[in-house]
């Protein structure tokens, strides 16, 4: 469970008339389990709130607790419970090949090799991937990089799984693809926490949507709830989208 | 092209990072004690030697094309003098050979960087180097090769950017400062997203090292490395 309690991020100089309000007074809560999409256009607040989440930002005001520990009190366990990949994998992939790569955070944690190999062949393996451990990165494509960006979060064997425009520069194979290992992760039982300005991939799959507008909750409501509000907010959505379900048809399926 | 580690299966691929360590540093040891010609010449064969073995070739060597106008200009400024002769080709020579001596340097790194993965090279370094010195210079390395490729990739996307709208007409000088002003913003910006992506990932200056393990091709490789070392004693002595 991620609980975010009344949290304010701002940027600047500290002085009150340069700062800006990128978070402001935003409280939800994430169930273990949930596909939650957070919505909004661009400079809404979405990335700096759910970098909250792990630590990667520091509130100004409120708290984050992830399974209920202050996220400040413990950065390691945040940020093996929270995976995140971010929204240029190429910010996130550190080593030279792939299984490098997905290897590193388990390395960082101190694991036993046998425990490493065992997350790494199953991570990769999760983004269908296995095999290609000795591939170069450079060599990669822009949808293969971002399932490799997953597989180094997976490899994490995290509670909560945040992708931060995941879908960004993707060719619509790549966009499936995508959309199929996060629909693997949600019958797996992780969270699955998507930032996104474009809710047309992910709709279906989700269990809730919270959109920002401004770093403040505009909508936080079940997706058919929600819909008709999100294009008020900038946001993206399935034509047709209300009442319907419509990221649960992928192309890759029968 | 940067000059990254390859995965293969070539016969330096298989060795012990340690072991090359100890050809390189034996390798230099000898460089700086043998420079004549003769001797140089002898230390070229093993530098293409330690090349090949990491199935490298020229284009390994290409990369490091920036350093060789310097390198082949340092004799020609060695050898100029303020007044009559106006040029001493005995000290061109010597610092030409010099020159040479690194250029056997980088070809036998390239052969290292190639084929050693570089948390391999983390984990030598910390083995080798006990305690928090080891650690630093093993994290050190990690980031070093970690941050220049993608700061070399940055430059030359600023490079491609501004010929993309006409900039390469522009003279050299302008050229220069517009991709080293882009170049300086990317690099922080760049060290900030690879510092909140080693953030995000949990990293630790005592991880799990990868396994390293000495295997029969080792030996020849320590072997060399001794001799190599031994031999800049013994002519030093």
């Amino acid at each position: 469970m991620i609980d975010v309690n009344g949290v304010t991020c701002r940027y600047g100089d500290g002085s009150d008339d340069g700062a800006v309000t990128a978070v402001d007074d935003v409280s939800l809560s994430v169930p273990d389990g949930e596909f939650l999409v957070v919505a909004g256009a661009n400079g809404s607040g979405k990335t700096t709130l759910v970098r909250t989440f792990n630590g990667l930002a520091t509130p100004d005001a409120g708290t984050v607790a992830v399974n209920g520990t202050p996220v400040a009190d413990d950065l390691v366990a945040a940020r093996t419970a929270v995976g995140m990949v971010f929204q240029d994998p190429r910010d996130q992939l550190v080593a030279a090949t792939v299984g490098a790569d997905v290897a590193f955070g388990p390395e960082n944690l101190g694991l036993a090799h046998e425990e490493i190999d065992r997350r790494v062949a199953a991570a990769l393996d999760a983004v269908n991937m296995a095999g290609r451990g000795e591939d170069r990165i450079a060599s990669l494509s822009g949808g293969e990089r971002e399932r490799v960006a997953i597989a180094g979060a997976l490899a994490m064997e995290p509670d909560h799984l945040v992708l931060d425009e995941p879908f960004t520069g993707l060719d619509e194979p790549a966009r499936r693809s995508v959309v199929d290992r996060l629909r693997e992760r949600r019958r797996a039982g992780t969270s699955v926490i998507v930032v996104t300005h474009d809710l047309r991939d992910v709709l279906g799959l989700a269990d809730r949507v919270v959109g920002l507008a401004d770093g403040r909750v505009a909508v936080d409501a079940a997706p058919e709830a929600a819909v008709g509000d999100l294009p008020g907010l900038d946001v993206r959505v399935p034509a047709g989208a209300a009442g319907t379900r419509a990221g649960e048809t992928s192309a890759s399926d029968p | 092209m940067t000059l990254s580690y390859a995965p293969g299966d070539s016969l330096a691929h298989r060795l012990d990072p340690r072991s090359k360590l100890l050809v390189q540093a034996g390798f230099a040891a000898a460089a700086y004690a043998y420079t004549t010609p003769r001797g140089l010449a002898a230390l070229t064969l093993l530098a293409v030697a330690c090349l090949s073995f990491a199935e490298g070739g020229p284009r390994d060597v290409w990369t490091y094309r920036f350093a060789f106008p310097v390198l082949a200009l340092a004799p020609l400024v060695a050898g100029a003098t303020l007044g009559a002769p106006w040029f001493r080709p005995e000290r061109a020579a010597a610092t030409g050979l010099a020159s040479y001596r690194v250029l056997l340097i980088l070809v036998v790194a390239a052969g290292y960087v190639r084929s050693t993965p570089v948390r391999e090279s983390r984990a030598a370094l910390q083995r080798t180097v006990p305690g928090r010195a080891g650690q630093f210079l093993g994290v050190g390395v990690a980031l070093v090769f970690r941050f220049l490729p993608l700061l070399k990739r940055d430059l030359l996307t600023a490079r491609e950017a501004i010929r993309a709208r006409g900039g390469g007409a522009l003279p050299v000088r302008d050229r220069m400062r517009l991709v080293a002003v882009a170049g300086v913003n990317r690099a922080f910006g760049r060290a900030d997203r690879l510092g909140t992506a080693l953030n995000a990932r949990c990293f630790a200056w005592n991880p799990t090292l990868p396994r390293l393990a000495f295997g029969r091709g080792d030996a020849v490789a320590l072997a060399v490395g001794c001799g190599l070392l031994a031999a800049a004693v013994v002519r030093a002595l």
